[in-house]
């Protein structure tokens, strides 16, 4: 049979971002496999070296675009521990709520995702509706929909409005009420199960090699190696939740994940929302005005569960207003390159847009 | 290997139970404003009226929409425009801004086509005239038109405001870095100094709050180089801070301590908080230069390069001002003092708990070691005569100032106990120096001091303690025909005063000095009930019906200097014209009909410390553009070529209110 | 899945008994750094996988101009026992050469690329590490070191664009000049000191 060539993305439902995944196929088979990023490299980290601490917050979400907060929270946290500053306590909880809402967010967006290499588009419109409202809370307490640019270092940019908690709780009910109705269109559906179950299994020892985290990890080792549970960050150790998992990790395995995930964070929210104090929510990074704010030197790495897995930033401070270096680890850099030259080949052309889905590939992340 | 079981065809039919479920998407037409659906309709081959409905979505509250700018409150500062990661925002210049202290004729412009909405620009604003507004639609085909000049306006509408900061948001510090004082109980005891200045680390902080927005700079009557040094705190780079400073205020250490500070009250910061210690933080730079530092300023001993000489009358602040910068311009000065110590008002009108005799040591033995002949003890009209000045010299500098008490007519004044503010003080400072002893100083028990100005302060305040000394209790009460809150005396005179344990009695008009078998025993008051006429004109009215009386075995009285003339000849006397007290002359201090003779300081301008500096300055220029063409000059180094560039191009122009402008 | 502070001293002695650490630092209860030899690095990260620390979370590097020396970076942690590890080592910077770690940690594979990339750093034994990955048809030195300049290199491969109205009112009274060179010349009487 003869070996073709063929670009999957940049523009092909199935892709997420701008990104190919070059191919050498015969028949459907996929012989060879690369991810083509580059199309979305806008030199951040470079870019960050050049931003003052403050001023970099309008950088830093644009790393992922549409899992913003992970990024700022990942760099606040390295920047308090770099400046030893203690975040109030009530910044914790509104951190959480931002954090958890992001997370229902965009595993909603890669559910809705999952609707469009497998056509069946109704999903994704429902899932992409749900999302629509998380996005007009976000805009509610941040100012905007997407780059929310909101959690800082020392806290968050601004309290909570009056009233929003009445507006989140509606949602989760919502929410929760329409969780059924999800699974019973995604993955309950037989015509999509057809397409994802046992579908691109990623096994334990797999794992292991390409460094995967996340939903990928936990889908395969059957542990809750999730960074809330393992290092919790900002008071996840305050609220209970558990971690999902499973010992058989194939694209239905991991969706299924996905979802339950989602029960976890409506139930962290909730807590949240129940637990949280009173008082500021922001302390300043130092004496001055903020462009004359200062961070000790040091070289921190402060990690963050996103939905794709554990998110790093590695911060380099030399005394200065000025980071001296920011390395962003992106969590899907592990499957997203590594993944699929090493994991794609031996599937199906259609799978390659299901391997992406699943396992949560973000290409802005992976050029930065 | 799969571990899924069988599952039934069948299964598919429990979802017939969503069929009469509701869509929940959101219908297109919601999402544009009006001016958009028309603009989308016109750009569409198909035209259908449903297009042109639209039924925008009002954005949340905290909206970060496009920018709106009230150019009322607005002081073009720029702190926006340092802060824009993206370089969205660029400062313009608008002169048709109406001209003000504390502000910049600029206003931002926000290219959109780079912003980024962050809201640091609003944040950071430190009028809090920049805001974002709810508006979040705009197109056009133009990228030209993406770049917008924010006014209170958005395109011409009134719209709702979004993105405002509040406590939390604000990336200022408004809250100055505490300066430690000396304790209230002890510094009435002694003359020893009450600011204790910043340590580094607090004075690196206090310099971290600068926005370096420059808008200080136009209101300092030498312009100094205000935000430049700052920053050189705050990079610990004291040397290259004190270079700055030297550039044009050759009076730092004095000028740290008691100068009016009007770059605090135009600072950016102060808009919205507390200004930033601009004053202390000079003081700063000065205290922790060592000595040898200085000798880093002025690059080579500066020679007599040119040949022409230039005589100053009066070692104060004006004249040292000019001879400094005559000095540094390649002039031979000579500086003739009638007392016995250089500094004038500095040393002889300021007490010293303000003003210690080391700082103003530290300064003036800077400008005698670039070569400044001062000649103390030397009265002109007395020791040495004018016309000898005249024919020595090829420029006379005037900076005698306001000596001369000025008296206070009302029934009573011609007492031996009513005093004089600049009869007092030169005594204090002496006492304080160990030249007249405790009992040399007659200050009674209780005393009243008239006027509202810092001298009067400096009265009270000294009073008090020499009482504090005499007696072991003080008895001090001022009276001003000023309120409380409109005296022209310094915030911080009033507070610190009133913590000395003065009495205040403001707000009304001395009319009789009480006496009783030949002493003094108090002041009648009228309240005050304005000050000033209907034509601007001082013209005090009074109340005689609120009449009180306040017991005092003396009375000082501190309502203003007036000038001593007397050395001047008659002759010259009549070619000069006198302007209330002053004398006339061009921007450049030189007197109209006597071209030799330059005037600076009180007897020129006034009022204050810092202007009389300015005046020299100035003065220097005028005598420098008078002499350099027909003297002779040798060559010269590059470095002095330099030093006489920037001691002109440093000239300093007139604040917006030495100009009037309020 | 427990962490303590034992966990760090197990590390820490673990690292100091058969390393010569030039410097170590324990930045909290989940994180540690430690500075090796440059040679040291490979057989660091075999001891680490075989004691848990399976996963091999970032690779990049520092660039140090001044020193001469380009810092790299591994981090490597244990899910486990909830620990971050930081190894730094320092090459030369004129011909930075780092031998790959892919036999140790295969997901090292794209890291390497890009650290090749953006750095310039070389890594025999991973085959790959001189293809091109993210920066298409880059014709100047690794972006990521900080000599070069992006500024200086949009500025000469784009051309600026000036919006049609500037919105400025100004005339002969203009101040700004007369600041500009003002501002200038303070600052060129600046004698260093740091920030």
């Amino acid at each position: 049979m003869r070996e073709l060539k063929l670009f999957l993305g940049p523009q092909h439902p199935g892709m997420h971002g701008n990104a190919a995944v070059h191919m050498y196929v015969e028949g459907d088979i996929i012989k060879k496999s690369y991810l083509l990023p580059g199309m979305l490299h806008r030199g951040f980290e470079k870019g960050m070296e050049r931003h003052s601490w403050i001023n970099n917050i309008s950088l830093i979400p644009r790393v992922c675009v549409v899992e913003p907060d992970i990024n700022e929270m990942a760099f606040a946290q390295g920047v308090e521990l770099l400046a030893g500053i203690e975040v109030p306590e009530r910044a914790h909880y509104i951190r959480m709520i931002i954090l958890e809402l992001a997370r229902i967010s965009i595993h909603m967006m890669a559910y809705g995702g999952l609707g469009s290499p497998t056509g069946n588009y109704t999903l994704m419109y429902h899932a992409h509706a749900d999302r629509n409202t998380i996005l007009n809370i976000f805009e509610k307490i941040t100012g905007h929909r997407v780059y929310h640019q909101y959690i800082v270092p020392g806290g968050v940019r601004k309290d909570l409005p009056k009233g929003i908690e009445e507006d989140i709780h509606a949602f989760l009910d919502s929410l929760e009420s329409r969780y059924e109705e999800y699974r019973d269109l995604g993955i309950e559906n037989p015509s999509l199960l057809k397409r994802i179950k046992d579908t691109i299994m990623l096994p334990e020892e797999v794992v292991w090699d390409l460094g995967v985290t996340g939903v990928g990890m936990r889908s395969a080792v059957n542990k809750p190696y999730d960074l809330r549970k393992v290092k919790p960050y900002a008071r996840y150790d305050q609220v209970d939740f558990e971690i999902p998992v499973s010992s058989y990790s194939d694209a239905r395995a991991r969706v299924d994940i996905k979802l339950k995930e989602v029960v976890q964070s409506i139930s962290i929210i909730r807590q949240a929302l129940e637990k949280m104090p009173t008082g500021p929510v922001r302390v300043p990074l130092g004496r001055g005005q903020s462009m004359r704010w200062t961070v000790p030197s040091g070289s921190v790495y402060s990690t963050v569960e996103s939905s794709r897995g554990e998110f790093g930033y590695f911060i380099v401070s030399d005394g200065k207003t000025h980071p001296y270096r920011v390395g962003v680890r992106g969590a899907s850099y592990p499957q997203g390159l590594l993944g699929i030259e090493k994991y794609l080949p031996g599937t199906r052309i259609d799978d390659a847009a299901l391997w992406v889905d699943t396992m949560g590939v973000c290409s802005p992340e992976i050029d930065r | 290997m799969s571990k899924y079981r069988f599952e039934s065809i069948f299964n598919s039919w429990r979802h017939l139970k969503y069929v009469l479920k509701k869509p929940i998407t959101i219908p297109f037409n919601h999402i544009f404003t009006k001016k958009n659906a028309g603009y989308l309709h016109d750009n569409s081959i198909i035209k259908t009226k449903d297009k042109l409905i639209s039924h925008p979505r009002v954005a949340a509250d905290n909206m970060r929409g496009f920018h709106t700018n009230d150019w009322e409150e607005c002081i073009g500062c720029g702190t926006c425009e340092d802060i824009c990661p993206t370089e969205a925002i660029t400062m313009v210049e608008r002169m048709d801004v109406k001209e003000q202290a504390g502000a910049h004729q600029a206003r931002p412009v926000i290219d959109y086509g780079r912003c980024c909405f962050c809201a640091l620009c609003v944040d950071t604003c430190t009028t809090s005239s920049l805001k974002m507004s709810k508006e979040y639609v705009y197109a056009d085909s133009d990228p030209d038109e993406f770049v917008i000049m924010p006014e209170a306006l958005w395109l011409g509408e009134q719209v709702e405001d979004g993105w405002v900061k509040d406590e939390t948001s604000d990336l200022l510090d408004l809250k100055r870095v505490e300066m430690e004082h000396a304790d209230i109980d002890d510094r009435k005891q002694s003359f020893v100094e009450i600011v204790r200045g910043y340590s580094k680390e607090y004075a690196k902080q206090e310099a971290a709050r600068c926005v370096e927005c420059n808008v200080c700079t136009s209101s300092c009557p030498v312009q100094m180089h205000i935000p430049q040094y700052i920053k050189a705190i705050w990079e610990d780079d004291i040397e290259g801070g004190l270079r700055q400073i030297y550039e044009t205020n050759p009076l730092p250490g004095v000028c740290g301590r008691v100068c009016t500070h009007n770059c605090e009250t135009s600072c950016a910061i102060a808009v919205r908080g507390e200004a930033i210690a601009i004053r202390w933080l000079k003081r700063y730079i000065i205290d922790s230069a060592p000595t040898d530092m200085y000798n880093a300023i002025i690059n080579e001993p500066v020679s007599e390069v040119i040949d022409a000489s230039v005589a100053i009358v009066g070692a104060g602040p004006a004249g040292l001002g000019a001879a400094y910068y005559l000095k540094v311009m390649g002039y031979k000065v000579d500086v003739y003092e009638e007392m016995p110590l250089a500094g004038g008002v500095m040393r002889y009108g300021i007490p010293a708990y303000r003003l210690p005799d080391e700082a103003i040591d530290k300064d003036i033995d800077f400008i005698k070691s670039i070569g400044v002949n001062i000649h103390t003890n030397t009265r002109v009209g007395k020791d040495i005569t004018y016309d000898q000045l005249e024919t020595d010299y090829d420029a006379i500098f005037l900076g005698t100032g306001f000596f001369k008490p000025r008296g206070l007519n009302i029934k009573g004044s011609d007492h031996e106990d009513v005093i004089g503010a600049m009869e007092f003080l030169p005594k204090v400072r002496d006492f304080e120096r160990g030249k007249l002893s405790l009992s040399d100083i007659d200050v009674k028990e209780s005393i009243v001091v008239i006027g509202g100005g810092d001298v009067a302060f400096d009265v009270a305040r000294s009073a008090t303690r020499l009482q504090m000394l005499k007696y072991g209790k003080s008895d001090v009460k001022l009276t001003s025909l000023e309120n409380e809150d409109a005296l022209p005396a310094s915030m911080d005179e009033y507070i610190e005063g009133g913590e000395e344990g003065i009495e205040f009695h403001c707000g009304n008009g001395p009319q009789e000095i009480m006496q009783k078998n030949g002493q003094v025993t108090g002041l009648r008051l009228w309240e005050c009930l304005c000050i000033f006429d209907t034509e601007g004109k001082f013209n005090p009215e009074f109340d005689q019906d609120c009449e009180k009386i306040i017991e005092g075995k003396q009375v000082y009285i501190a309502i203003g200097q007036s000038p001593d003339y007397e050395y001047i000849p008659n002759q010259l006397k009549e070619k000069i014209t006198f302007e209330r007290g002053k004398i006339k002359a061009d921007e450049f201090g030189q007197v109209e009909g006597v071209e030799k003779l330059f005037v600076g300081g009180d007897i020129l301008r006034g009022p204050d410390l810092i202007s009389g500096v300015a005046d020299g300055h100035r003065s220097a220029q005028g005598i420098d553009a008078f002499l350099y063409e027909n003297a002779k000059k040798e060559k010269v180094s590059k470095n002095i070529k330099e030093m006489r560039l920037y001691a002109k191009e440093n000239t300093p122009e007139f604040t917006p209110k030495q100009k009037g402008i309020k | 899945m427990t962490n303590s502070m034992s966990n760090v001293g197990r590390i820490n002695t673990l690292m100091g008994k058969n390393f010569s650490l030039i410097d170590a630092k324990i930045i909290d209860q989940y994180q540690v750094s430690y500075v090796l030899k440059k040679d040291d690095i490979h057989r660091a990260l075999s001891v680490l996988k075989s004691n848990g620390f399976r996963q091999l979370s970032y690779l990049s590097c520092v660039d140090w101009p001044n020193d001469h020396e380009i810092e790299m970076v591994y981090i490597v942690m244990n899910w486990d026992e909830a620990l971050h590890i930081q190894l730094h080592a320092r090459i030369d910077r004129d011909n930075p050469v780092m031998d790959s770690i892919l036999p140790i940690y295969p997901g090292a594979k794209y890291y390497e690329r890009e650290a090749h990339e953006f750095f310039g750093v070389a890594f025999p034994g991973n085959p790959d590490y001189d293809k091109q990955l993210i920066l298409e048809g880059w014709d100047d030195i690794p972006p990521m070191r900080k000599d070069f300049d992006p500024r200086a290199y949009s500025d000469k491969k784009f051309t600026k664009r000036d919006p049609k109205e500037n919105f400025e009112v100004t005339d002969k009274t203009s101040k700004r000049p007369r600041q500009e060179r003002r501002e200038e010349r303070a600052n060129n009487l600046r004698t260093g000191g740091k920030k």
